[in-house]
């Protein structure tokens, strides 16, 4: 028993802290807060944002081109307003000099049935009429827009050629327990001409072409 | 005491095992493999009866009107009979015949242009719909926790009380997967129980030289997608799989339905267009529009002598199954 114990406590005390991933959405050099008005110089008018919602899934820990820590079959719902953090529980210190992940719920996921915990359709990321989770959801407003209340709604999802809308991306770190990733949502605005492209609900090749825009949009910190 | 171990450990052995097998879909061996993965919404007979009391109360749309069962009556083989197009909260009338529900465990793609990719997620769509029944998840279930016996059938089913969408579509599919149908006269003949009669084996021939390359036997259907030279309607402009692909191939095709229980079903395709059996063999030898997405089987036309034609008829009146449609497992729960 005593024994036992003592295993215990020592796999506890050498376990490592697990790593930290948030994420940090930004507006230019601002950090972004709900509902508040930031100017854009693009668009000569103001812009608030109301929601950012996406999912993160497929997240890899790269040492020299390999993968040496894998997180496989998890979604996290990453949300501005709830959840902006992930932890990773290696088993070891490892040793890594980049972080691949993935924006978006993979095919094969899209293709499961009912599923529970941030996929339970109850998150509002999933579209009842044409089945498909909406990767990655931006909600805001902008005089600009010439939408009722002049919001803009990006539902960015697809998951089948040629609207397939997931994003990969990788991205270079440095610290090893914290991974700090910039959102910068103004930078992304200001690819979209937001007076005409201001209501994407469903797949399209317009879906497409933003979802590769906001996955530059992703850095370190 | 020797004898007492093995007994326990046989018992524990056998719960075990039942206990995981959960509950079987009974399906003839003919019908090939279901395509839905049982292994990821295990059956037990109270999923299974709360599925079914889901379906059945009309809790699920927004003004507690309409249920499932409003547009899918189990008399008619859960199609919706007299209504070319549905008709949901308020009186609003969809696009859409309802189709009629049944062997759903062997489709892969549901609704008329395939929109919904798996049976799980389909309820959100009647759901969700602001002309059927106007509702969301995430209000439903805050009805069902506030409503009696919600939360006890939940904890029988799922062990706990906490509802959630997950819970709620596997058990609407678990109730639908059941409604398998498998007793026509056809399927007795399948089984060696029954014989067809002579004009019915004449049918049977015509049907398998002229529709069972869409309509595949057993289950009268491939489930693929087809144009079969319906001309368009034009106060719909319902372009079918199109709306989904967007490819242009895609254009008017249509899910091949089941033909079985044909007779409950009326009226027929995927806008109600026809109300008898009679027009739609009739469509088949001489209203089809040419069109460049045309099923190549259907090119010249289906030809057909008048009695060939009742010869067919005869022989899809064998795909009725009373015993499907009066099955008391599948009515309303008293
Ligand atoms: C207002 C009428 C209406 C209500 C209410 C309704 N449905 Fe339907 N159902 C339809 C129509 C119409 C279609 C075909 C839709 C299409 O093709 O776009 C359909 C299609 C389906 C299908 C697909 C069948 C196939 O072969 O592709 C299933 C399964 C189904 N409904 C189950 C349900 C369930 C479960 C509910 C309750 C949560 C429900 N329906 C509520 C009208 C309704
Ligand atoms: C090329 C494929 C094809 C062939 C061959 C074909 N069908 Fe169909 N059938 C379809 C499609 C597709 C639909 C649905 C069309 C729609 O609603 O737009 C359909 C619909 C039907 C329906 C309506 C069923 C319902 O529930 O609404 C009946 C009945 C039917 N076919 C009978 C037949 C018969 C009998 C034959 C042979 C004489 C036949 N079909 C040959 C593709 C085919």
């Amino acid at each position: 028993m005593i024994f036992i114990g003592f295993i215990f406590s020592a796999f506890y005390l050498f376990k490592p802290k697990p790593i930290t991933l948030s994420f940090l959405p930004y507006f230019g050099k601002d950090s972004l807060v709900i509902n508040k008005n930031y100017f854009s110089e693009i668009i000569s008018d103001s812009v608030s944002i109301q929601s950012l919602r996406f999912y993160l899934s497929d997240i890899n820990l790269i040492k020299n081109g390999r993968i040496i820590y894998q997180v496989k079959n998890q979604h996290n719902l990453i949300d501005i307003s709830q959840k902006l953090q992930v932890k990773l529980f290696t088993k070891s210190e490892l040793e890594f000099d980049s972080i691949q992940f993935d924006i978006g719920v993979d095919s094969l996921s899209q293709v499961s049935g009912a599923m529970g915990g941030d996929l339970d359709p109850m998150k509002g990321m999933y579209w009842s009429w044409q089945s498909g989770y909406i990767n990655f959801k931006l909600e805001g407003k902008s005089n600009i827009c010439n939408t009722r209340n002049h919001v803009f709604q990006f539902h960015i999802g697809g998951y089948i050629f040629p609207y397939n809308t997931i994003q990969h991306i990788i991205l270079p770190v440095q610290n090893k327990t914290n991974i700090n990733i910039k959102l910068n949502i103004k930078k992304m605005l200001s690819q979209i001409d937001l007076k005409n492209v201001n209501q994407i609900m469903s797949p399209s090749e317009k879906s497409v072409e933003i979802s590769k825009q906001y996955a530059n949009f992703f850095s370190i910190e | 005491m020797k004898f007492k171990i093995t007994l326990i450990s046989l018992i524990l052995f056998v719960s075990a095992i039942t206990i995981k097998k959960g509950f079987q879909l009974k399906y003839p061996d003919y019908f090939p493999k279901p395509t839905y993965d049982l292994k990821k919404n295990i059956l037990t007979k109270e999923t299974i009866a709360l599925g079914r009391t889901l379906f059945y109360d009309p809790i699920l749309s927004k003004n507690n009107t309409i249920s499932c069962a409003s547009c899918h009556s189990s008399f008619n083989a859960f199609a919706h009979t007299d209504h070319s197009l549905s008709h949901g909260i308020d009186d609003l009338i969809g696009t859409r015949n309802a189709p009629a529900l049944m062997n759903l465990a062997w489709q892969k793609l549901f609704m008329w242009d395939g929109a919904i990719n798996h049976l799980d997620m389909q309820a959100l769509a009647p759901i969700n719909h602001p002309k059927e029944m106007g509702e969301s998840i995430n209000h439903i279930i805050d009805k069902l926790n506030k409503t009696a016996p919600y939360p006890t059938l939940f904890k029988k089913a799922f062990r706990d009380t906490i509802i959630t969408g997950e819970k709620i579509l596997k058990a609407l599919s678990q109730f639908q997967l059941c409604l398998i149908s498998a007793e026509s006269k056809y399927d007795q003949v399948k089984k060696n129980k029954k014989q067809f009669s002579d004009q019915e084996n004449r049918g049977y021939i015509l049907f398998k030289k002229n529709c069972n390359f869409c309509h595949t036997e057993p289950l009268f259907s491939n489930f693929t997608f087809a144009n079969n030279g319906l001309a368009i309607d034009t106060t719909l402009n319902d372009f079918g799989r199109w709306q989904v692909t967007k490819k242009s191939e895609d254009s008017l095709m249509f899910k091949i339905p089941s033909l079985r229980n044909l007779s409950y079903t009326y009226p027929y395709m995927h806008d109600g267009r026809f109300n008898t059996i009679n027009q739609v063999i009739n469509h088949y030898i001489k209203g089809i529009k040419q069109s460049a997405n045309l099923a190549p089987e259907l090119k010249k036309g289906i030809l057909l002598s008048s009695n060939e034609k009742t010869d067919l008829i005869a022989f899809l009146i064998t795909l009725n199954d009373s015993a499907f449609v009066f099955n008391r497992n599948f009515a309303y729960p008293k």
